[in-house]
C-alpha cells in the first residue's frame, strides 16, 4: 500500500518545500537586499497554509486515530498530525517573530528559507514509520538549525551555539545512526513496526544489544529533548543563538525529539519488555530539578527560559515514563507538550520583541517593562504563569494531568508518586524565577514612557495568551483530541 | 425553528442575557481607544440589549414554563454549564436588566466628563454580566463564578476614584468611634468591601463543597430531582450547616448582620454605582440565592426531612438587620449613607420574608412577599439613589445639612424624591412599598412558629423608624430655608439648577413606576403569588392552597398586619413631619434634653460601636498579633534559621550545578558520553 498523494506529510513537504526553494530564488532574481518582510510573509502564508491542511484534513475524518506502525516509510495518521500541528504553530510564531530580528540583517531570504525546511523535517519526524525515514528527516530538520543558530555571524556567541549545537548533534546523530544499525542487524529490517515485532521475539543471547541499542536511541533523541545529561549544550545554544531561532529549538524541534522517542523508543522498549521506565523516570527527576535549580541563580532571559525548557523535558518524562502503567500518562505528556509549544514559543517571541526593541535580555534591565511594552510583557507574564501551571491557563491542566498520572500509577509502581511530588516541588521552584521576571517588570522601575512594539510580535502575544486562556477555561476539546491521537500501549506489550 | 450552534434560538436567548453585558466589557476598552464618548452608547446599547433578552422571556414566565439548556463544561470531571430560565430567574432578570439599563442612561449624564470613563463602563458592563450570570445559573459553582465577579467589579467600582481625594471620601472627617475613624477613603472602603464580603464567599465556597460531596452535583435541578444526598447528609447533622454556610454567602453579599458594615463605605463609589449595588446587582445576589436554595430545601420536607433552623436564622438575620440598620439611619446626617442604612435595612426586610416562609405551611406567601419586596425595593431605591446622585451632583457636597430649602429650586427631583420616598416609608395603598411590606408582615405574624410574634413586633418597629428616616430626609433635603452652603454657592454665582434631562428621566421613570404599580399593587402581588405558587408546585413539589385567600378582607388582606402597616407609617411619618417638615421642634434640642435620647442617639450615630468592633477584633488586633509573631518568630526563627539555610542550600546546589556548565565543549562530550553509559547501565539492571 503506498502512501496516498494527498496525505498529510506529502502536501506539506509539497507547501514547504517548493516555498523553501523558491524564497532564495526571488532574492536571486530581485537582486536588491532587504525588504526582510517580504520572504517572511512567504513563509508565514505556506506555514499557515499547511496548517490550515493539517486541520482540515483532521476535520474531515481523513486521517487514521494512531496508527504508530505502518508497512510504509510515512504514516498519515493522528498522533503525526498532533504533532505537525504543535510544531506548525511553533514555526509560526517564529517567523512572525523574526520580521522584526530580520529587518536589518542580510540574507533575510536564506534564513527564512532554512526555518521552512527545518519545519518539513519536523513533520516528517512526525509521521515517520521507519528508521531510515526517521534518521533523514531528523537531519533535514537539524542542518538548517546549525545554520540558523549561528545565524549572526559576526556575534561570538552566536558562533559558539552553532558551533556547540552542532558538535553535539553530529555527535547523537552518529549516536543514532549507530543505534540503528544495531537494530537493523538483529531484526533485519529498518522498518519500526518490523524491528519492534523482531525485539519483542529476541533470543536472549541477542538482548544486550537490543538493549544497547535502545539506550542510544534515548541518548541521540535525548540530546534534542534536553533531558539531563544529554543537556549540556543546550544553555549556550539557546542564549547564543538569535532569540526567534531560539523559539524554534525550544518549543519545536524539541518536540520533534520528543516525536521521534514516543514512536521508537517508548514502543521498542516496551516490546523489549524492559524496565526501562526507571531508568526515564529517574531521568525525568534529574532534569526537572536540575533544570529550575539552575535557573534561579541566572540573569540573562533566554538563558534562563532555557534551563526552564529542560525543567519542562522532565515534566514530559513524567507521563512518558509511566505510560504503561496509566492510561493518563500518555495524554498528559502529549497534552503537555502542545502547551509547552505554545506557552515556549510565546515565552520565546515575547523575549525577541524585548530584545529588538529595547536590545536587553539582562534581568535587572527590564525594571518597568510593563510600561514600556505592556502587550509583550502581557504576553509574557501570561505565559509564564501558564508554564508554572496557575490555574486557569493551559499549562494547569496539563500539569494537573501528568501529576494525577503518578499518582494512578501509584498502586502498581512503587516510585510513581515520587514523580508527583518532584514536579510539584519542582513547579513551586520554578515559581520564584518567573516570579522574578514579573516583579522585575511590573513593580519595580520609574515611570518608563510607552515604545512602540512591533506589530508581528503583538500578533503572536494576543494569539499564544488568548490560546493559553481559552484551553485554561475550557481544556475539554484538547483532551478529547488528545485522548483520540494517543496510541494505546497494550497494543505493543508483550 | 432557527438555531446557532446547535443551541436553538430561545436557548441562545438566555445565554445572551448575561453574555452581552461581558461581550460589552470586552469592547468598551477598545472603543475607548477611538472615542470615550461613544463607550457609554455602546454600554447603554448592550444594556438595552441584554434588558430586552430578559423582556421575551417574559411570556414564558407568566406561562410557568421554563428553559433550560446544557453544555459539557469539563467532562473529566462530568462538569456542565448551563442556564435556567424559570419564573424565579427570569423575573429577577428582567428587574436587573431594566433597572441596569436605566442607570447606565442616568450614568452617561452623571459620569459626563469624567476623564476614566472607560474603565467606568468596563466595570458597569461588568458587574452587570456577573449579576446576571449568577441569575440564569443552573447551578451553584457557576453562580460563585458571577458571585466573585461581581465582588470584584464591586471593588473596582467603589474604588473607582482611587486618587483619594477629599470629597470622595465618606463620614465626618475626625470622628471616630472607640479610637476607630468613622473616615473612609474610597480605596480603603473598596478593599473593605472586598475583604467582607469574602468572609461570606468563603462561607458560601465550603457550604457549596459540602454539598458536593455529598450530591455529587451543583445542578439545581439535580438537587431537587434527587433527594438521596438530603437524606445522608441530614443523617450525618450535616444538612443545616451546608445551608447555613451557603446563607454565609448571600450574608455577606447581602450585608447581612454581622457582615453589614462594609455596605455604608460602598458609598465613595460614583452614586449610579451605589444605585446599581443597592438596586439591582451585589445585594440582591444575596437574597436571589435565598430564593434559589429556599424551595430546594423546604421541598425536603416531603422526605421528612425539616431544616426549620436553617429558615429560623434566616429569619432573626434578616430581622436583627432590619431595626439594626434602620435606627443608624436616624441619626446619619449623609444623604447616601442614609439610603445606603435603608437598603440594608430592606434587604433584612427580604430575608425574613424568605426566612418565615420555610417556617409557615404557606411557602408561597412568604417567599411572594419578600421577592414583591425585593421588586418594589429595587425601583423606588434605584430612582432614590439616582435623584440622591443629581443633589450631589448639584450642590456639591454629601451632608444633608448643607442641603434643605431645595424643593422650589429642583422641583422634579422633589416630586420624584416624594414619590419613590412614600414607596420606601410604605404610603397606604398608592405605593408598591406598602403592598410588599404589607405583605411581608401578613407572613410574618402567620407563620407556625414561636418566634412569629417577635419578628413581627421587629418589623413593625422597623417600619416606624423607615417612616420616620425617610421623612427626615426629605425634610432636611427640601424644606426649611437653603443652608450656608447653598447660599455661599449662590453668591459664587454657582445657580442650583436642576439635573440634566439624563438624569431626572430613569429617575423619574422609576418613580412613577413605584406609584403607578402600588394603585394596582393588590393584584400584582396576586399575579405574582400565583405564578409562585405554580412555579412552587411544579419545579419543587411544594403543595399550594389555591382558595387560601380571596375570601377574607380586602381579598386575602390580614387585618392585623394591614392595622400594623398603618400605624407604622402614620407614626413614623407623624413623627418625622413633627421635627423636620414641620420643624415645630428642633431635633438636636430634643436630643439633647434627656439622657436616654442622647445615649441612643450616640449609639446609633456609633453604629451600635459594630464597626469599632470589627477594627478593633479584625484589623488592630490581627496587626498587632502579625507584628508581634514578625519580632519574635519571623525575625528569629524563620528569617535566621530557616530563610538564610534554604537560600544557603538553593543557592549552593545552582552553584554546583552551574559549575558543571563550563563552557567547554570537551566536558560536555565527556559528560554526554558518561550519560550513555549510565542509561545502558540502568537499562541492565
Amino acid at each position: 500500500m503506498m502512501i496516498e498523494l494527498t496525505s498529510t506529510p506529502i502536501i506539506i513537504m509539497v507547501i514547504l518545500g517548493i516555498a523553501g526553494m523558491i524564497i532564495p530564488v526571488i532574492n536571486v532574481v530581485r537582486k536588491e537586499q532587504g525588504s526582510s518582510t517580504f520572504y517572511g510573509l512567504i513563509a508565514f502564508g505556506a506555514l499557515l497554509l499547511s496548517l490550515g491542511y493539517v486541520i482540515y484534513r483532521f476535520y474531515t475524518d481523513s486521517v487514521a486515530d494512531a496508527a504508530i506502525f505502518s508497512s510504509d516509510v510515512l504514516v498519515d495518521d493522528g498522533f503525526g498530525s498532533f504533532f505537525a500541528i504543535a510544531m506548525l504553530i511553533v514555526s509560526i510564531m517564529a517567523v512572525a517573530g523574526s520580521f522584526n530580528y530580520m529587518r536589518d540583517k542580510s540574507n533575510p531570504a536564506i534564513y527564512f528559507s532554512l526555518i521552512l525546511l527545518s519545519s518539513i523535517g519536523m513533520v516528517l519526524i512526525a509521521f515517520s514509520t521507519d528508521l531510515v525515514m526517521l534518521f533523514v528527516a531528523w537531519e533535514l530538520m537539524s542542518i538548517p538549525t546549525y545554520i540558523l543558530a549561528g545565524y549572526n555571524k559576526k556575534d561570538p556567541s552566536s558562533n559558539e551555539a552553532a558551533i556547540k549545537y552542532f558538535l553535539f548533534g553530529a555527535l547523537s546523530s552518529g549516536i543514532i545512526i549507530y543505534g540503528i544499525s544495531l537494530a537493523y542487524g538483529i531484526t533485519g529490517s529498518t522498518n519500526i513496526g518490523d524491528v519492534i515485532y523482531g525485539f519483542s521475539n529476541l533470543s536472549p543471547d541477542m538482548l544486550p544489544i537490543g538493549l544497547l541499542a535502545v539506550g542510544m536511541f534515548i541518548a541521540g533523541f535525548g540530546f534534542k529533548m534536553g533531558l539531563v545529561p544529554f543537556h549540556m549544550w543546550l544553555p549556550d545554544t539557546y542564549e547564543g543563538a538569535p532569540t526567534p531561532i531560539t523559539a524554534l529549538l525550544a518549543a519545536g524541534t524539541k518536540k520533534a525529539g520528543f516525536a521521534a522517542a514516543l514512536r521508537v523508543v517508548i514502543m521498542g522498549a516496551a516490546a523489549l519488555n524492559l524496565d526501562w521506565t526507571l531508568a526515564l523516570g529517574v531521568i525525568a527527576i534529574m532534569t526537572m530539578t536540575i533544570g529550575n535549580v539552575a535557573a534561579i541563580m541566572q540573569k540573562n532571559l533566554t538563558r534562563m527560559l532555557a534551563y526552564s525548557s529542560i525543567g519542562h523535558a522532565g515534566y514530559i518524562l513524567i507521563g512518558i515514563s509511566l505510560a504503561p502503567f496509566s492510561g493518563l500518562g500518555l495524554q498528559a505528556s502529549l497534552f503537555h507538550i502542545l502547551n509547552h509549544a505554545v506557552m515556549k514559543g510565546a515565552a520565546f517571541i515575547a523575549i525577541a520583541g524585548i530584545v529588538t526593541t529595547l536590545g536587553i535580555v539582562h534581568l535587572d534591565k527590564i525594571k518597568g517593562l510593563g510600561r514600556k511594552m505592556p502587550i509583550t510583557a502581557f504576553g509574557l507574564v501570561i505565559s509564564l504563569l501558564a508554564l508554572a501551571g496557575v490555574p486557569p491557563l493551559n499549562g494547569f491542566w496539563s500539569k494537573l494531568m501528568l501529576f494525577g498520572s503518578a499518582i494512578d500509577a501509584t498502586s502498581v509502581v512503587w516510585w510513581a508518586p515520587w514523580l508527583a511530588i518532584a514536579g510539584v516541588l519542582n513547579s513551586a521552584l520554578s515559581l520564584a524565577y518567573y516570579g522574578w521576571i514579573i516583579r522585575k517588570m511590573y513593580f519595580e522601575g520609574e515611570t518608563e514612557k510607552r515604545v512602540k512594539e512591533p506589530a508581528s510580535i503583538v500578533g503572536v502575544m494576543i494569539f499564544s495568551v488568548i490560546f493559553m486562556v481559552t484551553i485554561g477555561v475550557y481544556p475539554e476539546p484538547i483532551i478529547q483530541f488528545v485522548e483520540m491521537i494517543t496510541p494505546s500501549m497494550t497494543a505493543v506489550m508483550p | 425553528m432557527a438555531d446557532f450552534f446547535g443551541i436553538p434560538v430561545s436557548e441562545l436567548n438566555v445565554w445572551l442575557i448575561w453574555i452581552l453585558p461581558f461581550a460589552a466589557a470586552m469592547i468598551i476598552p477598545a472603543v475607548g481607544k477611538f472615542s470615550k464618548l461613544s463607550t457609554g452608547r455602546v454600554a447603554v446599547a448592550f444594556a438595552l440589549m441584554s434588558a430586552i433578552s430578559a423582556a421575551t422571556l417574559f411570556p414564558m414566565a407568566l406561562e410557568a414554563h421554563e428553559i433550560h439548556h446544557q453544555v459539557m463544561w469539563i467532562d473529566a470531571i462530568g462538569l456542565k454549564a448551563g442556564v435556567l430560565a424559570d419564573p424565579l430567574s427570569i423575573i429577577m432578570a428582567n428587574v436587573v436588566g431594566w433597572i441596569s439599563f436605566l442607570i447606565m442612561v442616568y450614568s452617561t449624564g452623571y459620569m459626563k466628563g469624567d476623564k476614566d470613563i472607560t474603565r467606568f463602563w468596563f466595570w458597569m458592563m461588568f458587574f452587570i454580566g456577573s449579576m446576571q450570570l449568577i441569575i440564569l445559573s443552573d447551578n451553584l459553582l457557576q453562580v460563585f463564578f458571577g458571585w466573585e465577579g461581581v465582588g470584584l467589579a464591586s471593588y473596582a467600582l467603589i474604588s473607582f476614584w482611587y486618587r483619594d481625594k477629599k470629597k470622595d471620601h465618606v463620614g465626618q472627617e475626625g470622628r471616630s468611634a472607640l479610637g476607630v475613624m468613622e473616615y473612609f477613603s474610597p480605596t480603603h472602603a473598596g478593599m473593605k468591601a472586598f475583604i467582607m464580603t469574602k468572609v461570606g464567599d468563603v462561607m458560601m465556597l465550603s457550604g457549596m463543597l459540602l454539598l458536593f460531596l455529598f450530591a455529587g452535583t451543583f445542578g439545581f435541578k439535580e438537587l431537587v430531582s434527587d433527594t438521596a444526598w438530603a437524606v445522608e447528609m441530614s443523617a450525618q447533622g450535616l444538612l443545616v450547616p451546608a445551608f447555613v454556610l451557603l446563607f454565609g454567602g448571600a450574608m455577606g453579599k447581602s450585608a447581612q448582620f454581622p457582615l453589614n458594615e462594609w455596605l455604608l463605605e460602598a458609598m465613595t463609589g460614583p452614586t449610579a454605582v451605589s444605585a446599581l449595588i443597592h438596586a439591582a446587582t451585589m445585594v440582591k445576589a444575596g437574597v436571589f440565592l435565598v430564593a434559589r436554595i429556599g424551595p430546594i430545601v423546604f421541598a425536603l420536607a416531603a422526605a421528612g426531612i425539616l431544616a426549620d433552623q436553617f429558615f429560623e436564622i434566616i429569619a432573626w438575620v434578616g430581622a436583627i438587620t432590619a431595626l439594626l440598620l434602620a435606627t443608624q439611619g436616624m441619626v446619619n446626617p449623609e444623604i447616601k449613607k442614609v439610603l445606603a442604612y435603608s437598603t440594608g435595612s430592606q434587604i433584612g426586610y427580604m430575608m425574613l420574608a424568605l426566612g418565615v416562609a420555610g417556617l409557615s405551611q404557606h411557602y408561597v406567601d412568604g417567599y411572594t412577599a419578600g421577592f414583591f419586596h425585593l421588586i418594589s425595593h429595587a425601583m423606588f431605591k434605584a430612582s432614590l439613589f439616582m435623584a440622591a446622585g443629581s443633589l450631589l451632583h448639584v450642590v456639591g457636597s454629601r451632608f444633608m445639612t448643607d442641603m434643605g430649602g431645595l424643593k422650589k429650586q429642583m422641583k422634579k427631583t422633589y416630586a420624584f424624591m416624594w414619590a419613590a420616598g412614600l414607596g420606601l416609608m410604605g404610603a397606604p395603598f398608592i405605593t408598591t412599598g406598602f403592598w410588599s411590606k404589607d405583605a411581608i408582615f401578613a407572613a410574618v405574624y402567620e407563620a407556625d412558629s414561636s418566634w412569629a410574634l417577635p419578628l413581627f413586633l421587629i418589623a413593625v418597629l422597623t417600619a416606624v423608624i423607615t417612616a420616620f428616616y425617610t421623612t427626615r430626609m426629605i425634610g432636611m433635603v427640601f424644606f426649611g430655608k437653603n443652608s450656608k452652603h447653598i447660599e455661599k454657592m449662590e453668591s459664587e454665582g454657582n445657580h442650583i439648577h436642576e439635573a440634566p434631562r439624563s438624569m431626572w428621566i430613569p429617575y423619574g421613570i422609576l418613580a412613577v413606576l413605584t406609584i403607578g404599580i402600588g394603585l394596582i399593587g393588590l393584584s400584582a402581588e396576586e399575579g405574582i403569588h400565583h405564578l409562585f405558587g405554580e412555579y412552587l408546585e411544579h419545579s419543587f413539589g411544594i403543595y399550594v392552597s389555591h382558595e387560601a385567600a380571596s375570601t377574607e378582607f380586602l381579598g386575602g388582606l390580614n387585618p392585623v398586619a394591614l392595622g400594623a402597616s398603618l400605624v407604622a407609617f402614620a407614626t413614623g411619618f407623624g413623627l418625622g413631619y413633627i421635627f423636620y417638615i414641620g420643624r415645630w421642634v428642633d431635633p438636636a434640642k430634643f436630643v439633647n434634653s434627656n439622657i436616654f435620647f442622647y445615649s441612643m442617639h450616640k449609639l446609633f450615630l456609633n453604629r451600635w460601636y459594630l464597626n469599632a468592633f470589627v477594627y478593633w477584633g479584625f484589623v488592630v488586633a490581627p496587626l498587632w498579633m502579625a507584628r508581634g509573631i514578625w519580632r519574635y518568630f519571623e525575625r528569629t526563627a524563620i528569617d535566621t534559621g530557616m530563610n538564610i539555610g534554604f537560600e544557603k542550600a538553593v543557592g549552593w546546589s545552582a552553584r554546583v550545578v552551574q559549575g558543571t556548565q563550563t563552557g567547554v565543549s570537551q566536558s560536555y562530550l565527556y559528560i554526554f558520553g558518561a550519560g550513555l553509559l549510565f542509561v545502558v547501565l540502568i537499562l541492565l539492571l
